[in-house]
């Protein structure tokens, strides 16, 4: 479990949440469920509420649709190089898109999980795959073919999230319930079982659970990992909880931050990022429909700067290191920039003449 | 009179109230690919052409022994004057409700158990008999849990509780020829009830078996099936268990997830067993709720409340198998086939138990018809 040691370069100072402000919306028909950028920012994939894949080339705006799910994707990832998509829907479906063609190809197309498959990830070399769903398991692939590689049982409850160690031959995953999990995908065995009772809550009047990690992510140089989510559940079925993000270390498994948002904020945290100079960011649905963005330091639990967004945001994903798209549940993809708008161009301002 | 006749047929009824409004997209209508249709599939059934909801795959194996009503619109938002229009058959009034109707046609004084049993671990304690009286209420069991005080105490052994109870009856006797009958039945009417579950009180002994548990599950709805199963074996008339966790204004697809997940097997196994014991000719089934969910799917993944299109169930006791009533249009947004409401269903129900509705209630000296005189039955699914 050794934290990785990377060499990276520095981060442009200009990058600031504060100036954080939209600079593109791409626009889709139905509401956004997920959504992932490609890591040479150039492409952004987004899932909905129908049975496409939309991808949107961020240089020229094109529009492409991907079809064949047939039930909503709920978790896009793309390979390191741009040239493959991955994507898994509530049908438990496994697909990877040969995005080299004008239209994208069906590489491979897998059912995955008896259930939903809530999450596809890939690893840190771009060999596997991991997913997991409904059907209480954790999958690894090999993404070249998409042959099943391994499977981890041992979940009780429906699992939401899975993702690799940026360089440790280990996995998390975590459940509806909050019972995560390490697995060690060398020996096949799990290394470490705890529970995030903060991310889970029984909805005593309804008898349901609710919880799970709407979104899990590892801080590029391996110390820590987020899962964001929801907690102090007092009324799950109106939408009356409230929304977490928790910083766990990856020594210990103990939770260093428990980044919340502003106290009046009821609803579910669906997106958390690390950003490369150490801060993260979040974003979150309310119950009203509308949505915020988080930014958070490692020195508190409170955000030290919030960008309130008039639309609901289910999804997020960093575009290099000044940009970050926020897939909103009205069916826009927002792309916001971090750093200072630039100055628009005087212009001499115009003067009407009666004709 | 038609009670005496309908008490010699032994039918009787098991309504199963998925409360809080489930969702007919997520359960007997579901519209796959559509703009609201949501993230689930539909799946095949026992019965060819009919589709259901992928969340219920045991149920679907099995809809050779049921229909499926697609088109009510009940025109009612609100869960409690929707759950009452369901159990009275009529949009407003102080009505009985199925229950206790059935209570009071099918369980004769020589019953065995309370006329109507509901399951349920919540909800208030409603005035279920209206003008039919208090001995066909509704007796509320709160989940698995014996009602209290089923044993004698102590000190008492049946010689001198009967001795008790006698003395009881004579101190009453005088006292009700100067009052209101109906007041004294009521409070009768409750040591009669209490009286039957004490000599029955075996039902409630014992744990479920490990085979019955492995085929049920071990949560707490399973638990009521089986308890419904042993009270309708038992002869109980009616037996109404609640399922709660359906009022999905948010998360509404996990959370049908989590709870018809819980529904769909012991609600099978229960099926199975009417079944394979002989029973199921002559058990109403019913899957009710109160109103359906909206087709548009608000930002927190949720759907609302909706009575305008939505869909039941029912099955056993001659209802016509494997049928499917009315239609909604492709986006299920109106009925477009074979409007219904809950009067329709009330008549149906009934008249599927051999009750005929249009008659009058057997109340000396008032005029009220079973049903509402502005429905009628689904005849189709009657033969």
């Amino acid at each position: 479990m050794n934290p990785a040691e990377t060499k990276t370069e520095p981060v442009a100072a200009s990058v600031d949440p504060v100036h954080t402000h939209v600079v593109a919306e791409y626009k889709h028909q139905r509401p956004l469920t997920t959504l992932a950028c490609d890591p040479a920012g150039r492409l952004l994939a987004a899932g909905a509420e129908d049975l496409n894949v939309q991808l949107w080339d961020l240089q020229s705006d094109r529009q492409r649709t991907l079809e064949g799910h047939d039930s909503w994707v709920r978790s896009v990832r793309f390979s390191a190089d741009g040239s493959r998509l991955y994507t898994a829907c509530w049908g438990g479906v496994l697909k990877a898109w040969d995005l080299t063609a004008d239209q994208p190809q069906v590489l491979y197309s897998v059912q995955a999980h008896q259930g939903s498959a809530r999450w596809v990830g890939v690893s840190p070399d771009g060999r596997w795959l991991v997913t997991c769903g409904n059907d209480l398991l954790v999958k690894i692939w090999d993404a070249g073919d998409g042959s099943l590689r391994q499977v981890f049982a041992g979940h009780a409850r429906h699992v939401y999230g899975a993702q690799f160690h940026p360089t440790a031959p280990l996995l998390v995953s975590q459940d509806l319930v909050g019972g995560v999990k390490l697995w060690n995908y060398l020996t096949g065995q799990p290394e470490h079982t705890f529970v995030a009772d903060m991310m889970t809550g029984y909805d005593k009047k309804f008898a349901a659970d609710m919880g799970g990690s709407r979104d899990l992510q590892f801080d590029p140089d391996g110390t820590a990992w987020a899962s964001a989510g929801i907690t102090k559940l007092t009324n799950g079925f109106a939408g009356d909880q409230d929304p977490l993000i928790v910083l766990f270390d990856w020594q210990t498994c103990k939770p260093l931050r428990r980044f919340h948002a502003a106290k009046n904020f009821k609803g579910i945290a669906w997106g958390v990022r690390f950003h490369r100079s150490g801060f993260v960011i979040g974003a979150g649905a309310h119950k009203n429909g509308k949505g915020a963005l988080w930014f958070y330091n490692r020195q508190q639990d409170e955000p030290f700067h919030t960008v309130a967004t008039p639309r609901a945001a289910r999804g997020l994903d960093l575009i290099g290191e000044d940009r970050f798209a926020v897939a909103h549940a009205d069916g826009t993809a927002s792309v916001y920039q971090m750093t200072e708008p630039e100055a628009e161009p005087q212009t001499e301002p115009q003067t009407e003449t009666e004709g | 009179m038609q009670a005496d006749r309908l008490r010699q047929s032994g039918k009787r009824i098991l309504q199963i109230f998925l409360q809080g409004g489930v969702s007919q997209l997520e359960s007997w209508d579901p519209k796959p690919g559509t703009r609201y249709g949501g993230p689930f599939r539909a799946i095949p059934t026992s019965v060819p052409g009919m589709h259901i909801s992928e969340l219920l795959p045991h149920t679907a194996r099995r809809m050779h022994h049921l229909s499926i009503v697609r088109s009510i619109n009940s025109k009612i938002n609100d869960h409690r004057q929707g759950m009452l229009y369901m159990e009275r058959g009529r949009p407003a009034g102080d009505f009985p409700y199925l229950g206790s109707v059935a209570s009071k046609y099918l369980a004769g004084p020589e019953a065995t158990l309370p006329g109507y049993i509901h399951i349920t671990t919540r909800g208030l304690n409603d005035q279920t008999a209206a003008f039919l009286g208090a001995q066909h209420a509704e007796l509320t069991l709160r989940g698995v849990q014996p009602p209290d005080n089923l044993q004698l105490p102590g000190q008492l052994d049946p010689e001198l509780d009967a001795q008790r109870e006698s003395l009881r009856r004579q101190f009453d006797e005088p006292f009700a020829r100067r009052r209101s009958n109906a007041e004294l039945a009521n409070y009768d009417a409750a040591f009669k009830q209490a009286e039957l579950l004490m000599a029955r009180k075996k039902i409630f002994a014992g744990e479920a078996s490990p085979r019955d548990l492995e085929r049920y599950g071990t949560h707490d709805f399973a638990k009521y099936c089986l308890l419904a199963r042993t009270l309708l074996e038992n002869g109980a008339t009616c037996v109404k268990v609640t399922h709660h966790g359906y009022d999905s204004h948010a998360e509404n697809f996990n959370f049908h997830l989590e709870q018809l997940e819980e529904f769909d097997k012991p609600f099978s196994m229960l099926l199975d067993d009417l079944h394979d014991r002989g029973m199921l000719d002559s058990t109403l089934v019913l899957i009710c709720s109160e109103f359906g969910r909206t087709p548009k799917i608000n930002t927190k993944y949720g759907r609302d409340h909706w009575g305008t299109a939505w869909s039941t169930v029912l099955g056993g006791c001659g209802v016509q198998p494997g049928a499917i009533i009315g239609a909604t249009n492709a986006e299920g947004t109106e009925v477009a086939d074979r409007e219904v409401d809950s009067g329709h269903l009330f008549h149906t129900y009934l008249r599927a138990v051999g009750l005929d509705t249009y008659a009058e209630h057997d109340l000396p000296g008032r005029s009220i018809p079973i049903g509402d005189p502005a429905a009628e039955e689904i005849g189709e699914l009657l033969s």
